[in-house]
C-alpha cells in the first residue's frame, strides 16, 4: 500500500478553490474526494475512508471544528485544518478539536501536498528499536503502535502516538519546540511551537493519571519537553 | 508617519501652553500675595508708627508739662533768675531744655540748642502764646519738641528724642517684613498647589490624548463631577470613541477586503502551480504569460498577507509569541528561508552568545523583507551581519542586525518616507522597480517597534553606493 492508493478528503465550501486545490494534489498523485458540506463530509468519510482529511473551518452548517470533533470520535486520521486567519484563537481551536497540523489561507499547494506527505510518513513510524518501553504506570509498544496505561490501551492519535515515540527516544532528555517540530511534523525552524503545546495537552489528557499535574510529559520551562518515569 | 502622528504633534504643541497656564496661574497667585502683604505690612507700621509717635509725644508733653511749672515757679520766685530754674531742672536730670528768659535763651545742651527750634515753634509759643510740639530732626536723630508759654515771663522748650521709638519701629518693620515673606511664600505654594490642581485636568487629558496616539484607542478620561471640568472631559471621550470608531472601520476595511481576497488567490494559486507543473508542454510565449502570471500571484499574495498583518496592527490584534532566540542563528535561519537563501551573514563573536527575545516568525519576516527589499533594490546582492552594539558592555544590552545592499542607496530626505506604508519616493529611482514597495518596510518597522526596537537606514559605512539597514533590539547575554 504505497501512495498511489492514498485518498484525501477535501472539504472546503468554495467550489473554485476545491477544484483548484484537487487539480494540485492530483498532481502529486493521490485521489482527492470532495465535499462541501460538514454533513457531506461526514458521509464521504465513511464511504472511502480517506487517509487524510483536509478541512477549512468556515463551512456552512456545521463548521469545522465539530467536523473535526465527530471524525474524531470514531478515528484516528491525520486532519489538516485550513484557518481562515492566524490568530491564536483558530489555531488553538482547530487543533484542540483534534487537527494534526495546520494551514493559514491563502496557502500554496505545494505547503499543502508538504504537510501530506509528512502527516502520511508519521502514520507509519519507522525505526522501531524497543519492543516495549515502560514508563511507571506507561508502556509503550512502538511495533504494535500500541499505549498501554495500567495495562488498558490508550487510545492515541497517530500523530499524539509519534510524539510520544519521539520522547520515549531518550527518556530523560530534553527536546526543544523546534526539534519537536522537526522530527514530528517535518517542519523547519519556523514551524508553530503551538503545535506542540496543543498535542502535548492532548497528549497529557489521554496518558497521565491528573492532566494537570504532568508526571510523565515534563514541560521544562523555556526549553521544551522531557518524558519521565 | 502613521495615522497617529498629527495627533502626537496636536498633544506635543499642547504641552508648552500647559506650562504657560501653570506659570500664569504661579505668577498670579505670586504677585497678589505680594501686594497683599506689602500693603498690609506698610498699613500695619503706619499704624503702628503713628501710634508710637502719638504716645512718645503725649508722654514728651506731660514731662514738659511737668518741668515747664517747676520752671515758672523758679521764675516767679525771688530772686527771679534762669540760673536757679535751670539748676533746678539740672538737679531733676533734665538735659535738653532752653529757657527764653528776659529774650535771652538759656540752658541748652550739646544736643539740643536754641537754633534746634524751628522757627514756626518760637513764633508760636512766644509770639502767640501757645503751647505746641513739633517732631524735628536734630542731629541725626528724630526729636519732638515742645514748647510751653510761661505767660508774662518767656517760655520752655524741651526736646525728647524719639529713638526709643524708632528702634521699637525697627523691631516691628522688620517683623513686618518677615510676616510679609512668609505670607508672599505660602501664598507662592498655593498658587502651586492650585496650579497643580488646576493643569490635572489638562495633563490627564494630555497623558490619554498620547495614549490614544500610541495605539490604545480604548483610552478614556475618568468622568467628573465638575460641571466646568465635565465639558472637557466629555468632548475629549466623544472624540477619543469617534476616532476608535473610525480607526477601527477602516482597519475592518483593510481585513474585510484582505479576506475577501484570500478565496481568490487561493484558486489562482493552485491554479498557477497546476500550470506550471505542466510548463513544458506549452507554447513558448504561453510560458512567458504563465511567468508573469506565478511571479505576480506569488507577489499579490505577499501583498495580501502584509495587508492582513497591517489590519491586526491597526486593530491592536497582534500578540507576540515571545521566545529566547539565538540571535545569531537565528538570522541565519531567517536568511535561509527568504528570497535570498545563499546571503552570507556574518556575526562578531559575542554577537553569537547573544539571545534577544522576540516572536520568531515575525522577526524572521522583517527580515526577510529586508532582504526582499534589497533583491528590488538594492542589486540583489545584499550582506547581512549581526554586531553587539557596544562590545566593551558588560553585559551586553543592545544588538544589531544589519542588511546592506549595493544599489543607489536611500537619499536623506526619503529615509523616513521608505517606512511608510505603500511609499514610493521620486529620488535616485530607488522606487521605479516593478515590485512596489508595497507594505514590506513599513511592516519592518511595525514590527521592530513591537519588540522594542527601532530601525533606521543610513548609507553604507565603507563609502560604496548603497543602504544600509539596521534594525537595533535589547539583548541579553547567553549565560552557561
Amino acid at each position: 500500500m504505497e501512495d498511489v492508493g492514498t485518498r484525501i478528503l477535501a472539504v472546503e465550501d468554495d467550489e473554485r478553490i476545491r477544484s483548484a486545490v484537487k487539480l494540485a494534489l492530483e498532481d502529486e498523485g493521490w485521489t482527492v474526494d470532495e465535499a462541501e458540506s460538514g454533513e457531506e463530509a461526514i458521509e464521504k468519510f465513511q464511504r472511502s475512508n480517506p487517509d487524510v482529511v483536509l478541512i477549512d473551518i468556515m463551512l456552512p452548517g456545521i463548521d469545522g471544528f465539530e467536523l473535526c470533533r465527530t471524525l474524531r470520535r470514531t478515528s484516528d486520521v491525520p486532519v489538516v485544518m485550513v484557518t481562515a486567519r492566524n490568530d491564536t484563537h483558530d489555531v488553538v481551536a482547530g487543533l484542540e478539536a483534534g487537527a494534526d497540523d495546520y494551514l493559514t489561507k491563502p496557502f500554496a499547494p505545494k505547503e499543502l501536498s508538504a504537510r501530506i506527505r509528512a502527516l502520511l510518513r508519521r502514520i507509519r513510524p519507522g525505526a522501531p528499536g524497543h519492543a516495549r518501553l515502560s514508563f511507571g504506570d506507561l508502556e509503550l509498544i512502538p511495533d504494535e503502535g500500541k499505549v498501554m496505561r495500567d495495562g488498558e490501551e490508550v487510545h492515541l492519535t497517530k500523530t499524539e502516538f509519534r510524539l510520544l515515540c519521539e520522547l520515549a527516544e531518550s527518556p530523560g532528555k530534553v527536546l526543544s519546540r523546534e526539534a519537536l517540530l522537526d522530527k514530528v511534523w517535518g517542519y523547519d525552524y519556523f514551524g508553530d511551537g503551538r503545535l506542540v503545546d496543543v498535542h502535548v495537552r492532548r497528549l497529557r489528557t489521554k496518558v497521565e493519571a491528573d492532566p494537570a499535574n504532568p508526571r510523565h510529559v515534563v514541560t521544562v520551562r523555556g526549553l521544551g519537553y522531557r518524558l519521565q518515569t | 508617519m502613521n495615522e497617529g502622528g498629527w495627533f502626537r504633534r496636536l498633544v506635543n504643541r499642547s504641552r508648552p501652553a500647559a506650562l504657560g497656564l501653570r506659570r500664569r496661574i504661579l505668577l498670579i497667585f505670586t504677585l497678589g500675595s505680594l501686594l497683599l502683604s506689602l500693603f498690609l505690612a506698610i498699613t500695619t507700621f503706619g499704624l503702628a508708627r503713628s501710634n508710637l509717635i502719638t504716645e512718645r509725644v503725649d508722654t514728651a508733653v506731660t514731662t514738659s508739662q511737668r518741668n515747664a511749672q517747676g520752671v515758672e515757679r523758679d521764675l516767679r520766685s525771688l530772686p527771679a533768675d534762669a540760673a536757679v530754674a535751670q539748676a533746678s531742672l539740672d538737679r531733676i536730670g533734665v538735659e535738653d531744655y532752653l529757657i527764653w528768659y528776659r529774650n535771652t535763651w538759656t540752658g541748652g545742651a550739646a544736643t539740643f540748642q536754641n537754633p534746634d527750634v524751628p522757627s514756626a515753634l518760637v513764633t508760636r509759643v512766644i509770639e502767640e502764646g501757645e503751647s505746641a510740639s513739633q517732631i524735628v530732626r536734630i542731629g541725626d536723630e528724630l526729636n519732638v519738641v515742645v514748647g510751653w508759654d510761661v505767660p508774662g515771663i518767656g517760655a520752655y522748650f524741651e526736646a525728647f528724642p524719639l529713638e526709643e521709638a524708632d528702634s521699637t519701629l525697627a523691631n516691628v518693620r522688620l517683623s513686618l517684613v518677615l510676616a510679609a515673606a512668609i505670607t508672599t511664600g505660602l501664598g507662592i505654594l498655593l498658587g502651586i498647589f492650585a496650579a497643580r490642581r488646576a493643569v490635572r485636568p489638562v495633563g490627564s487629558a494630555a497623558q490619554a490624548a498620547s495614549a490614544i496616539a500610541g495605539g490604545r484607542l480604548d483610552t478614556r478620561l475618568e468622568p467628573t463631577e465638575d460641571p466646568d471640568l465635565r465639558i472637557l472631559t466629555e468632548s475629549f471621550n466623544d472624540m477619543a470613541a469617534a476616532l476608535q470608531q473610525r480607526v477601527e472601520r477602516d482597519a475592518r476595511f483593510a481585513s474585510d477586503v484582505s479576506h475577501e481576497l484570500r478565496s481568490p488567490l487561493m484558486t489562482l494559486s493552485a491554479s498557477v502551480e497546476v500550470m506550471e507543473a505542466r510548463r513544458d508542454e506549452l507554447p513558448e510565449r504561453a510560458q512567458a504569460a504563465l511567468d508573469l502570471l506565478s511571479s505576480d500571484v506569488t507577489r499579490f499574495q505577499g501583498l495580501v498577507e502584509d495587508l492582513l498583518e497591517i489590519s491586526r496592527f491597526d486593530a491592536g490584534a497582534i500578540r507576540l509569541h515571545m521566545e529566547e532566540l539565538l540571535a545569531a542563528e537565528f538570522v541565519r535561519q531567517a536568511v535561509a528561508v527568504s528570497s535570498l537563501p545563499d546571503t552570507p551573514v556574518e556575526a562578531d563573536e559575542r554577537a553569537e552568545l547573544a539571545l534577544i527575545r522576540g516572536d520568531r516568525r515575525r522577526l524572521a519576516r522583517v527580515i526577510a523583507n529586508l532582504i526582499d527589499n534589497a533583491r528590488a533594490y538594492g542589486g540583489g546582492e545584499p550582506e547581512v551581519s549581526i554586531s553587539v552594539v557596544n562590545p566593551d558592555e558588560e553585559p551586553i544590552s543592545h544588538l544589531r542586525i544589519v542588511v546592506e545592499d549595493h544599489g543607489p542607496g536611500v537619499p536623506e530626505e526619503e529615509r523616513d518616507l521608505v517606512f511608510e506604508r505603500f511609499a514610493r519616493g521620486g529620488g535616485a529611482g530607488r522606487r521605479t522597480g516593478s515590485e512596489g514597495a508595497g507594505l514590506g518596510l513599513s511592516l519592518v518597522d511595525e514590527h521592530v517597534r513591537m519588540h522594542g526596537g527601532r530601525v533606521w537606514v543610513e548609507d553604507r559605512l565603507d563609502g560604496e553606493s548603497g543602504a544600509r539597514f539596521v534594525i537595533e533590539l535589547m539583548a541579553t547575554e547567553l549565560d552557561e
